[in-house]
């Protein structure tokens, strides 16, 4: 399945397998989750959840440093 | 999907690792706003009557401070306003001061800008660029702010003056003076500052005790307006680095911050007895008027080696 991912000015779609939490993703980026808030179709989300095929993840960094 | 542990609704926001509590968004706002004003409460950081200057950046954490101390205002319980420093840092702080203007505006409450240049005739970007400079770019904006917020909130007549000092702040301002040694500083940090001349107002910190992801979070749930820039100058600080270390700590120990703080809370008083130094005189100085402890106070003494005198 394939999910959209905003970071600040970056936008990319990412290829996924089934049962994947937000925070595999952002592993995957090498974003640490303590650094940033996501939000999933507009609707802030914790890391543990798992996606679904077409969701639109935003990724906030608050936190620089971090 | 998970469920909210106080109240069972989806979706949940926070997963508090420390605590195992699971959130929603109104119990999150509602849990965060709460623990601020019991913080204010217990220690008495703001009484009735009170007239409170929020040092208002327009970040999350000033933003935070506003929004919940602004609930005060709203019940007539205290008198408000809003002080924003222009630093002069192109391409960031003009950004930050249309926020906090914005902020203030959307409130209804008085909002003062002052801006370095006008204080003290240069930018944090020309005092970087100044040949005759000697500190790093924290020191004079740490140094000029502190002067500035000081004087506007005389100025103003407020009773009390309101920052933004989140736990990851504490924790890592009690950790780097404890590593350099500093005793002397560590004296001096706490909820609430006990002012040694009455010329000074007196600094209160409401949300200390909120980690800084929780306040990126309360003001995301509030659909706050805040910049999440980072200052340009600040990777050089000691600081950066201590605040780096904590962080990682904390992803496998969730309640160091807190405990570092609480400790040192308890320790605070014994520290103060044995080592609150000799009573400086403080007298004015006899460039501004603000009180120092030697002819010049450190703001214009920066000023002065800045333009290139002794
Ligand atoms: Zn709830
Ligand atoms: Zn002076």
């Amino acid at each position: 399945m394939e999910v959209k991912v905003i970071f600040g000015k970056k936008e990319e779609n990412r290829a996924i397998p089934e049962e994947t939490t937000i925070k595999e993703v952002l592993d995957a980026m090498d974003i640490s989750s303590e650094a940033v808030v996501v939000k999933r179709n507009n609707e802030i989300v914790i890391e543990e959840e798992f996606l679904v095929d077409g969701d639109v993840i935003e990724v906030i960094r608050v936190i620089y440093g971090g | 999907m998970k469920t909210c542990t106080k109240c069972g609704a989806t979706p949940v926001i926070i997963h508090r690792k420390a605590s195992g509590q699971m959130l929603c968004k109104d119990c999150f706002i509602e849990s965060a706003t709460e623990k601020v004003l019991k913080n204010i409460r217990r220690n008495k950081l703001i009484e009735r009557g009170d007239k409170v200057a929020v040092a208002l950046s327009g970040g999350k954490d000033s933003v935070m401070v506003l929004d919940i101390v602004n609930s005060l205002h709203e019940r007539n319980i205290i008198d408000l306003f809003a002080i924003t420093i222009d630093e002069g840092i192109g391409g960031y702080r003009k950004h930050g001061v249309e926020i906090a203007a914005k902020n203030a505006k959307k409130l209804g409450i008085d909002h003062r800008i002052a801006s370095f240049k006008d204080y003290f005739g240069k930018t944090l970007d020309e005092i970087m660029h100044n040949e005759s400079r000697q500190h790093g770019a924290c020191t004079y904006c740490g140094v000029f702010r502190r002067w500035i917020i000081n004087r506007v909130a005389r100025e103003e007549n407020a009773t009390k003056i309101a920052t933004g000092h989140n736990l990851d702040d504490e924790t890592e301002a009690i950790l780097m003076n404890y590593l350099e040694g500093n005793i002397d500083n560590l004296t001096r940090i706490g909820v609430k500052s006990e002012p040694k001349n009455d010329k000074f107002t007196i600094k209160i910190k409401p949300i200390r005790e909120i980690p800084e992801k929780e306040v990126a979070l309360y003001v995301i749930a509030r659909e706050l307006d805040v910049h999440f820039d980072e200052c340009p100058y600040s990777r050089e600080s000691f600081r950066g680095e201590v605040g780096r270390f904590v962080k990682e700590l904390s992803a496998n120990h969730p309640t160091i911050m807190y405990s570092t703080l609480k400790g040192f809370d308890k320790i605070k008083p014994a520290i103060k007895k044995e080592f609150s130094g000799k009573k400086v005189n403080m007298g004015n100085c006899i460039q501004c008027g603000e009180p120092a402890s030697h002819e010049l106070c450190r703001a214009c003494l920066f000023a002065k080696s800045l333009n290139g005198e002794q």
